[in-house]
């Protein structure tokens, strides 16, 4: 499972159910605090309020106990009589008597003049006279009066009743004490904690009884500060042990300025049970939350899942495995998507195997081609490698295959293909492949096939080609040269091999062979060629190559002098390279390109430093059919000229008939394009190809050379001459100038001269030289009086 | 305050030599606010009131409806009291006062014995079961005492001529006399006072 989850579609589905979930739950959460909060204050707020009635009710019960005794004591005529005779012992006892009955903390009689007898009580109580004369003055003197009342540092709820003999003659003061017990007892009955205070006159609160620990008491004390009138509401009061609800009710205060019962509900002691309800609904909510995330995770799986087996499957189609598709045990959407995979992995199968059949068939023949063959092959040599088993490869190329495709034309080449083909398989075994690798070249594998029986079916077959071919009545006549090579003895490679029987098979061509088996003494060139690439391109990059000029000289002798550029290698091991060693090499690889682009940078920059030293040379530089090709070529040449400031038209650019006929249509728009750059074109070797005069109208050429195999066997025979006359006279009538290449005698110079030749070019008059010897050659008078003897005979 | 007193004393001298034996004084008396003072006790006291004989060796003090009648009453020292209890439950006549202590215990229709009251002085007599009952007697060294009606009026009356002190004294003020002032029997005469009646100077 990879770590971003929600980059995967299980991933999205799981957090989207587990956030909605975790939503609601938090939703619920914060819902059931904030209500139960609520609730809890009004179920306190109430208790409280219940808790003022609660108080209220014994308040009054301890006032009717009050006022019973006291009434009683009033009423007791002995008691009455006591006092009347300030029987002093009789007043303490009668005190005492009734105040232990109701258990009160005090219980006195005060005279009208304000003298005390004491019944039970704290002693100290009644030194505190001046609250006792307050608590006299500040009742009615008719009948009881009830309240709470401070006497000494103590609260006491009183009942001061009147004493009379009949007339009144003094009070009695009977009270309970308010202390930590009382506050207790209440505490117990009303459910609330419960606190008793009075003010001082200082205006500070003073906690006569509490039963809450005492910081929460200060702060409660605190909190009323000058509060004076009734507070009824509940209020709350939160100190650092907890928070309260409180609720302030006023007491009947007799001798002191304010006398209050705060009933406090502990907030938190309240929402315990709340806090532990919501304590098992997040426990729940957990709960929930897990279960559904499994089980969203599970449902999201379920999709999920066969996604992925699905993907997986479409992967392995992806790498050819057509397997039949997983197996979804379910009837959704996606078992279908599952069975609509496996309907495309069939489809797919079947048109790959048709790919396949055409990838491997050669369909003009219908034998195999040539990766099949190379396949085959390798398959081959994989087993007989195991076995030590021989095997043969064998090549055969057609010869002069061209000139029947030329003269009968493409469908009649096609059809002498077949023939071939049909006459090699017809010659074969059944096990022997047969194989056409392309043009008019095929590929025969010999599996078991020792040397020697290798030679004797290249012998059969070269048999099967002899008879001459009826091709639409025409008889054609094939032949073709074949290569043998054979593993192990060449090599057990199957690339290798072919190269071997490659090699062979030119060996064969070349020498006219019919047939030639591989040797290594073949390979030497093979060689050469290989490393003469790396060779080539170093020489470029290096300036090994060096042009060499050989002049064309103007048989009617103007001012103007023409070269033809020749490229030279001089190879730092092996000397002087001739071109024709590494030239169709590099036309064959493609370097012919860089060494094009080479010769033009170098020609451009003689000629423009020649031009600048005064001499006016036109240099002539060979293109070949891949730079005609090139279309960058053109805008290349172009910006040369402009670099080195070198005059166009004194650059003649030499093409070949045949490099045109590669792709005539792409060929004349290049040409157009370089002429445009005002250089001159000039057409080589004129007359060894197709010559075609519908090119040769076409092409934007001013210049034609004749092959130098038409000059040089001018005097031999008269056949050259007439091809040389009339080149000359086409040329001509055609507008253009005429070069005769190979003139190696005075003989020829002066045949051409008499044909009306406009420039030759040979070693009898130079061959090509350095530019600085050219420089030097051009100044002696030598090649002007080769001219004038010659025009002379 | 004795001025304020003497204004409003008056003396009506023209009658006294009409009636050499004895006279009726007539008192009107009124409080503070010119209200009718009632029941408030007078007497004439002289130096020789004291030694005069019992004019009315006995008096009584009805309880009826669980009340003291009269409220107040005035009789001379050495006098008897009955307390007949008129009322259908019984009644326990009491008194802490200094000049006469004594009970009279639960009892119906009338006490044995009369009560001998021969202490000058102020009496306050209640009912131990009924707290509300409230009787005011003072004992006076002198035949010659009235308690105004409810208008005000006192007459005292068969006063031999010479001089006296007119005393008054009320049951809310017990502790003080309401009015001293002399007075001279001569005939019988008429006399407007305004007494003291309320406590608390």
């Amino acid at each position: 499972m990879r770590l971003p989850r929600f980059r995967t579609l299980q991933g999205r589905i799981f957090a989207f159910f587990f956030g909605l979930l975790l939503l609601t739950q938090v939703a619920g959460y914060a819902l059931t605090s904030t209500l139960g909060w609520s609730i809890m204050q009004d179920i306190l707020a109430q208790d409280l309020r219940g808790g003022q009635q609660v108080f209220k009710r014994l308040s009054e019960q301890n006032t009717q106990f009050l006022t019973q005794a006291a009434r009683v004591l009033t009423a007791d005529y002995g008691f009455r009589e006591a006092i009347a005779s300030k029987d002093t012992d009789t007043i303490a006892s009668a005190l005492e008597n009734h105040g232990t009955r109701i258990q009160a903390d005090l219980m006195m009689f005060v005279d009208n003049d304000g003298t005390p007898y004491l019944g039970s009580g704290k002693p100290s109580s009644l030194e505190d006279s001046e609250r006792v004369a307050r608590l006299l003055a500040a009742i009615s003197p008719q009948g009881e009066t009830t309240g709470f009342a401070r006497l000494g540092s103590e609260l006491y709820q009183v009942i001061v009743a009147p004493v009379r003999t009949p007339l009144p003659i003094g009070n009695v003061i009977a009270g309970f004490r308010i202390n930590v017990e009382t506050a207790r007892e209440f505490s117990r009955i009303t459910n609330t904690d419960i606190s008793f205070l009075s003010r001082l006159r200082d205006g500070n609160w003073q906690i006569h009884a509490s039963t809450l620990p005492a910081a929460v008491q200060n702060k409660i004390a605190g909190d009323l500060g000058g509060a004076s009138g009734q507070v009824m509401t509940p209020r709350r009061v939160d100190t650092p042990d907890a928070s309260y609800l409180t609720l302030d009710v006023p007491l009947a205060a007799l001798n002191v300025q304010n006398a209050r019962v705060i009933l406090q509900s502990n907030i938190d002691q309240a929402m315990l049970p709340f806090y532990e309800l919501r304590n098992s609904l997040t426990f729940l909510g957990l709960v929930g939350l897990l279960l559904s995330s499994l089980a969203s995770f599970i449902m999201s799986r379920g999709i999920a899942a066969p996604l992925r087996t699905l993907s997986q499957y479409a992967r392995s189609i992806a790498s050819g495995d057509y397997r039949s598709p997983p197996w979804l045990n379910r009837a959704d959407e996606l078992a279908d998507l599952a069975h609509a995979f496996g309907d495309m992995s069939g489809a797919i199968a079947e048109r790959e195997s048709r790919i396949l059949e055409l990838a491997y068939t050669d369909t003009l023949t219908g034998l195999s081609n040539r990766a099949h063959f190379i396949e085959r092959l390798a398959t081959a040599l994989a087993s007989t490698g195991r076995e030590g088993a021989p095997l043969a490869v064998v090549l055969l190329d057609l010869d002069r295959f061209r000139y029947v495709n030329d003269s009968l034309g493409h469908p009649m080449g096609d059809q002498v293909l077949r023939e071939v083909a049909r006459r090699l398989v017809a010659a074969l075994r059944q096990t022997d492949t047969v194989a056409r690798l392309g043009g008019d070249e095929y590929a025969i594998l010999l599996p078991t096939a020792t040397p020697s029986a290798a030679r004797k079916v290249v012998n059969a077959l070269q048999l099967a080609l002899e008879a001459p071919m009826d091709i639409e009545g025409q008889l054609v006549d094939i032949q073709g040269s074949f290569g043998i090579a054979t593993s192990p003895e060449h090599s057990a490679d199957p690339t290798t091999l072919m190269r071997c029987a490659d090699i062979a098979m030119y060996k064969a061509k070349q020498d006219n062979l019919g047939f030639a088996e591989y040797d290594t003494r073949y390979d030497e060139n093979t060689l050469d060629r290989l490393s003469l690439m790396s060779e080539l391109r170093e020489a470029v990059e290096h300036d090994q190559l060096v042009l060499y000029y050989q002049p064309k000289i103007d048989l009617k002798l103007g001012d103007h002098h023409a070269v033809e550029a020749l490229v030279r290698w001089v190879h730092p091991r092996r000397g002087f390279v001739p071109p024709d060693r590494f030239i169709p090499f590099a036309e064959h690889t493609g370097y012919i390109r860089e060494i094009t682009q080479w010769v033009l940078r170098e020609g451009v920059r003689q000629c423009s430093v020649w031009q600048r030293a005064g001499l006016d040379v036109s240099i002539s530089i060979n293109l070949s059919a891949r730079d005609l090709m090139n279309a960058e070529l053109p805008v290349y040449f172009a910006a040369l000229l402009k670099t080195h400031d070198c005059r166009p038209d004194r650059i003649c650019l030499e093409i070949t008939e045949s490099a045109v006929l590669d792709d005539p249509r792409h060929a004349l728009e290049n040409l157009k394009r370089l002429e445009a750059t005002g250089c001159k074109l000039s057409l080589d070797d004129y007359g060894t190809g197709y010559s075609s005069l519908s090119y040769l109208k076409r092409m934007p050429v001013c210049e034609l050379k004749i092959d130098r195999s038409f000059v040089q066997n001018m005097i031999n025979d008269s056949n050259d001459t007439v091809i040389v006359r009339s080149t000359i006279d086409l040329a001509h009538n055609l507008g253009l100038r005429v070069v005769a290449e190979g003139v190696e005698n005075e003989a020829i110079l002066s045949q051409l001269c008499l044909l009306g030749c406009d420039q030759a070019q040979g070693y009898h008059f130079s061959k090509p030289v350095s530019a600085a010897d050219f420089e030097a050659w051009v100044q002696s008078p030598a090649w002007r009086d080769q001219v004038q003897v010659a025009r002379r005979a | 305050m004795a001025r304020q007193l003497c204004t409003c004393l008056l003396a009506l001298a023209a009658c006294l030599p009409l009636f050499a034996d004895a006279a009726t004084l007539s008192l009107t008396l009124r409080d503070e606010r010119g209200n009718p003072a009632e029941d408030t006790v007078v007497y004439l006291m002289s130096p020789t009131t004291h030694r005069l004989p019992l004019k009315q060796p006995e008096s009584r003090i009805d309880q009826i409806n669980k009340t003291f009648v009269p409220l107040v009453s005035v009789v001379q020292r050495g006098t008897r009291i009955q307390f007949p209890n008129k009322d259908n439950i019984r009644h326990h006549v009491y008194s802490f006062s200094k000049a006469k202590k004594f009970e009279i215990k639960l009892y119906a229709d009338t006490p044995a014995k009369p009560i001998l009251f021969d202490q000058p002085g102020y009496v306050a007599m209640g009912c131990n079961i009924h707290d509300n009952m409230i009787a005011h007697l003072l004992v006076v060294e002198s035949p010659y005492f009235a308690v105004a009606d409810r208008t005000g009026r006192a007459v005292i009356n068969d006063v031999p001529p010479g001089n006296y002190s007119l005393i008054a004294w009320h049951y809310m003020r017990p502790d003080k006399d309401a009015l001293v002032m002399p007075v001279k029997i001569g005939a019988d005469a008429s006399l407007t006072a305004t007494v003291r009646t309320r406590s608390g100077d």
